[in-house]
């Protein structure tokens, strides 16, 4: 994996909840689905239609399907913890859903805390970002006392600290308005092209609001 | 930062609790330990040429044997009898002379009643000698062997005797008190008359050696062989035994009406000091065992009110050792300081017994091994709850 992702495939997935339950035709579920590096794919689906599910198979921080995710045509199923940890380094960022954030460390610091780890991003493109996307009065804020709003741009931006070949965004804006959504788009499409990156968001009806994106019904 | 983050709700009692109880349990195991060491000093001044593991033996002299109605010698059923018991490694015999010494020493001090000053003080007395077989004794240095053209004759003396003359003798004859080297460079003149009062030789002896623990005076086998016209029965046996302490010797011969000669409760104090030490010493490693749980309970609690913390540090991609370094690090110094402290515990406890030990001839016990052990125990406690910790981080890795 040296030289990247360059492929994500899933082949007769399907979250084992759902085994026995008559589902509806799905674009991900129980067929063949490659995502490609490059490419943008915007992920729609009601609720319960296992949007996070996927995003967290892909992620490896759960593994409670049947089938099969391969990387470049490598199964994960025989990947060790070290080698999840290296993916999470180096290959895919994931912004989840429930942010994950550390309410007791600063916004800076809960930025810092990833980019310490990759030692990818300049504090000046960190404080360019925090401007860009309205929360750089915030900066020293405890995350756990910003708004939700402010807490889902916050950890975009920690999202973004690491190189990546697929940036896995779930419900990325569901709490932002369409200009910040705007400016969310802006960003992330400038870092995947930065990094040559395929994006993989996911919504219940707002979705990112990226151009070219391949559309996918789950 | 992970380390702040990592480090809440740390509870410091139950910090201090671990460090208490682990310090009190390398304290009680350095000190049983040390205590050991040095006590065991005092018995463990070697002879020179006898190994500590040799015990004498001989019958108990009562009325009858005076009377002549019995016989102190060992019969060979009786010396067959004692090489089968399974506290022996081998038996063997004093040889008793059958012929006649007087020794005399030369004393150069001017004696107060002889003007002419230039004549010493003689020191004369009659002696007896023994020898036991050269497999007994290391002579490999060669200062204890014999040949006819040898110049000298050696002699290893009990060293009471030469106590008996230092604080007895002396002071009373108003001689001057002797070191053990000393002793040994003054010439004896020997006189040996034979068994049978026809023969007279005149030679010199030289004593090589102190004995703790055998009361006799000892010469090489080949000059008693020499100089003894016949041989005779063994009235006393050298016996090299697995443990002198051993309680197995002394019912053995009490039911044959034996005894062991010289001090033996030395090696039966030596005997209860090792049972004494190893039960302090367990009682010490059960402490130490039960902080290392302590620990591992405690670290166990403290991770699992920040396990959400550590699942979303593993999710940002940080390595389990990543995630586990700030607790190795409070466990290392909590470990590291109550060693510490132990070990000076140890010392400082030490200053009480060290003194009379020091008066006794022991408190010798080397240092170097209480550390160890204290080290040894520590570095243990590391690993064993470095590898608990990082159980409970991986534990993490799933919600």
């Amino acid at each position: 994996m040296n030289s990247g992702i360059k492929k994500i495939e899933l082949t007769e997935m399907l979250p084992k909840v759902f085994v026995g339950e008559n589902i509806p035709h799905s674009g991900v579920w129980m067929t063949h689905c490659v995502f490609e590096r490059g490419n943008h794919y915007l992920i729609e689906a009601p609720s319960g239609g296992g949007k996070s599910s996927l995003m967290a198979y892909i992620y490896g921080a759960r593994d409670d399907f049947r089938g099969t995710l391969a990387f470049n045509g490598k199964s994960s199923a025989s990947f060790s913890i070290e080698d999840w940890q290296k993916l999470r380094r180096r290959h895919i960022a994931y912004l989840p859903q429930e942010l994950d954030l550390f309410p007791e460390l600063t916004c800076i610091e809960n930025i810092r805390l990833k980019n310490r780890l990759t030692d990818c991003v300049s504090e000046k493109r960190i404080e360019e970002w925090l401007e860009r996307l309205g929360i750089a009065n915030r900066r020293d804020y405890p995350a756990g006392k910003m708004s939700i709003g402010q807490q889902q741009r916050l950890a975009i931006i920690r999202t973004l600290c690491m190189p990546f070949d697929f940036i896995l965004l779930d419900e990325p804006v569901s709490h932002l308005d369409a200009a910040n959504n705007g400016i969310v788009a802006e960003i992330v499409a400038e870092e995947a092209a930065r990094n040559g990156a395929g994006v993989i968001s996911t919504s219940v009806g707002n979705p990112l609001l990226l151009h070219s994106a391949i559309n996918i019904k789950l | 930062m992970i380390g702040k983050l990592l480090r809440k709700n740390t509870s410091p009692a139950r910090i201090a609790g671990f460090i208490l109880s682990n310090l009190i349990g390398l304290t009680i195991m350095a000190v049983g330990l040390q205590f050991y060491l040095d006590a065991s000093s005092i018995w463990n001044q070697e002879d020179s040429f006898l190994k500590s593991e040799y015990i004498a033996v001989n019958k108990i002299i009562d009325a009858s044997y005076t009377l002549g109605n019995s016989s102190p010698e060992f019969t060979e059923e009786e010396i067959a009898d004692i090489a089968a018991q399974s506290w022996v490694k081998k038996v063997g015999a004093f040889s008793r002379a059958d012929f006649r010494v007087y020794a005399s020493l030369g004393l150069d001090t001017p004696s107060p009643e002889s003007q002419s000053g230039s004549a010493g003080r003689r020191l004369s007395t009659a002696m007896f000698f023994e020898s036991v077989p050269d497999d007994f004794l290391d002579v490999k240095n060669g200062d204890f062997t014999w040949t006819p053209d040898s110049p000298e004759v050696p002699i290893i003396i009990s060293k009471d005797y030469l106590a008996l003359y230092n604080f007895g003798f002396a002071g009373a004859a108003g001689l001057p008190r002797m070191s053990e080297s000393l002793f040994s460079g003054l010439p004896l003149q020997l006189t040996i008359i034979s068994a049978d009062g026809k023969t007279r030789r005149q030679l010199y002896g030289r004593v090589a050696g102190y004995s703790n623990r055998f009361n006799t005076i000892l010469v090489p086998g080949s000059f008693m062989e020499s100089m003894n016209q016949k041989t005779q029965a063994p009235s006393r046996l050298i016996i090299d035994v697995n443990s002198p302490g051993d309680s197995a010797i002394a019912d053995y011969l009490q039911s044959k009406g034996w005894e062991q000669a010289g001090d033996n409760s030395a090696s039966s104090a030596a005997f209860m000091l090792r049972i004494v030490s190893a039960i302090i010493i367990a009682i010490g490693t059960l402490i130490t065992l039960l902080s290392l749980f302590i620990l591992i309970l405690s670290m166990s609690l403290l991770m699992e009110k920040n396990r959400r913390k550590l699942h979303s540090l593993l999710m940002l991609g940080y390595r389990i050792e990543d995630a586990a370094r700030p607790y190795w690090r409070l466990t290392i110094g909590a470990t590291v300081a109550a060693a510490l402290l132990s070990f000076l515990c140890m010392l400082s406890l030490r200053a009480f017994w060290i003194k009379p030990l020091e008066a006794l001839g022991g408190g010798e016990g080397n240092l170097l091994w209480s550390a160890l052990l204290i080290i040894l125990l520590t570095l243990a406690i590391i690993v064993i709850n470095g590898i608990a910790i990082k159980r409970r981080v991986t534990e993490a890795w799933r919600v």
